[in-house]
């Protein structure tokens, strides 16, 4: 039904006229099923709840409820998650977790929650894990084929404001992104939040996913500008075990990535609830 | 679980609402005498109060008739007051494991939520995990195990079952019922 041929033929087919953005990127649509009222369908067959309650007078299905529109999704998606980035004097730290569940079942306790955009961009992965993987994807190559066009790297703000104008194409649709676009470019560190909804933000702090109340809880406690690499990437990682102690679902490993200057590098990889024993256990000594 | 002649409870201790963990200590697990040990999951409310309820019980049986309740009248005890709330249940699963008779034979019982009774001869399960927990148990089980090994093989299903479960975890405790007397041990889990 949704088809990666018809969009990598859109951009193999461009010619001198796809120079401007608003050929290039608006004509690059997602196939819809060859039915009457496709819009309407693609919505019935999403089950999350937060699209049945918003779109509850748009859709013509007013007669079913909503219990039954639930069974009949096709599509069930690996939610809960907590993900943080935050920019600072130095650059940008960007954690994760790495827990995707289905309801209360742990599907799995290693996916990868953060997508390399380019050398020195990082995208994060929330909500549909279908969706934002192919999105960020796509990111990348529109960013590379953007740096080949223009001889120049592209700035976060622009990479970000690419994804937010094809993501509100797609608004209402049944899709999840819950997006953070971080990385390093001539105007310093950026973060950009891209939701599926539409929003762009622009901040200097975020935490995206079922945990991040809880991580919001110790990040903004313990942010400053002028934090050393050392404390920002322990402020980050802190973070993180605190919401997978938390939340139910969030969990599985802690990864925790740098962006500077130079680029993106991945700084560690641990056990959520060894870390969380080890900080217990630093507790301890510290008391005594 | 059962063994020869002894039985295990375990259950995770965790208290959360919804996706949030609120304690790490919630005790499900009772003892009713020395020969019954009684396990609940389900609403935490209710669990409190039919713990109570079932201690108030129990003492005035012993006090009327000057001796321990056996782990089967118990069951059907515990059927009888889950069914009295037929129109308006409490919403538990309980789990009774005991030893019965003179030589101790396992004796295991799990009801739903309004009391339908069932016997079974190897293992019990109950609780947000319970199909994957039901999964590794089949797996796992052997007949006539001694204490040790039922120890040790309670313990691997019970954590690995929590760690396949978003809402289960953050910490254990097993406890093994023989002849003489009951050992509780507290098992490491993942805290997240």
């Amino acid at each position: 039904m949704f088809t990666l041929g018809s969009v990598l033929d859109n951009e193999l087919k461009s010619t001198v006229e796809d120079f401007s953005f608003e050929t290039n990127f608006s004509t690059n649509q997602l196939m819809l099923p060859n039915i009457e009222k496709p819009f309407e369908f693609a919505q019935s067959i999403i089950g999350l709840e937060k699209d049945l309650q918003e779109n509850e007078n748009q859709l013509m299905f007013h007669q079913q409820k909503k219990e039954e529109r639930k069974e009949r999704a096709l599509i069930k998606g690996y939610k809960g998650t907590t993900t943080l980035a935050f920019i600072y004097e130095k650059g940008t730290v960007i954690a994760v977790d790495s827990r995707a569940t289905s309801g209360q079942y742990i599907a799995s306790q290693s996916v990868q929650k953060v997508v390399p955009i380019n050398s020195y961009m990082l995208g994060t992965l929330a909500g549909g894990a279908a969706d934002c993987q192919f999105f960020l994807a796509h990111l990348g190559r529109i960013c590379n084929l953007y740096e080949l066009r223009n001889n120049e790297t592209i700035s976060v703000a622009a990479a970000s404001k690419l994804l937010n104008n094809i993501l509100y194409s797609y608004r209402n649709y049944g899709l999840s992104v819950g997006s953070m676009i971080c990385g390093y470019d001539t105007r310093g560190p950026q973060l950009y939040y891209i939701d599926s909804d539409g929003s762009r933000l622009k901040n200097s702090l975020f935490s995206v996913g079922s945990g991040s109340p809880f991580a919001y809880g110790v990040l903004d406690a313990g942010y400053r500008w002028d934090l050393s690499k050392e404390e920002a990437l322990d402020l980050g990682r802190r973070a993180i075990c605190a919401a997978t102690f938390k939340d139910s679902y969030s969990g599985g490993t802690i990864k925790v990535y740098h962006i500077d200057e130079n680029g993106w590098v991945k700084i560690s990889d641990d056990d959520a609830s060894e870390l969380w024993y080890e900080y217990e256990k630093k507790e301890k000594k510290e008391k005594k | 679980m059962a063994g020869k002649n002894c039985v295990a409870i375990a259950g995770d201790t965790r208290f959360g609402v919804r996706n949030q963990t609120v304690a790490l200590d919630s005790n499900r697990i009772f003892k009713i005498n020395n020969r019954t040990l009684f396990g609940m999951t389900g609403l935490n409310t209710d669990i409190l109060t039919l713990r109570e309820s079932f201690k108030f019980q129990m003492n005035l049986y012993n006090l009327e008739e000057e001796r321990e309740i056996s782990p089967k009248t118990f069951a059907h005890n515990v059927a009888q007051t889950l069914y009295s709330k037929r129109f308006g249940p409490y919403f538990i699963t309980p789990i009774i494991a005991g030893l019965e008779g003179e030589d101790y034979t396992p004796f295991l019982c799990a009801t739903d939520l309004i009391g339908a009774m069932e016997f079974p001869k190897s293992f019990v399960v109950a609780g947000t995990g319970e199909e994957s927990l039901m999964g590794v148990c089949e797996t796992f089980y052997k007949e006539n195990m001694e204490p040790e090994e039922l120890f040790e093989v309670v313990s691997q299903c019970l954590l690995a079952a929590v760690d396949r479960d978003a809402l289960s975890g953050w910490g254990s405790v097993v406890h093994v019922l023989t002849k003489d007397g009951i050992t509780t041990k507290r098992l490491r889990t993942r805290k997240d």
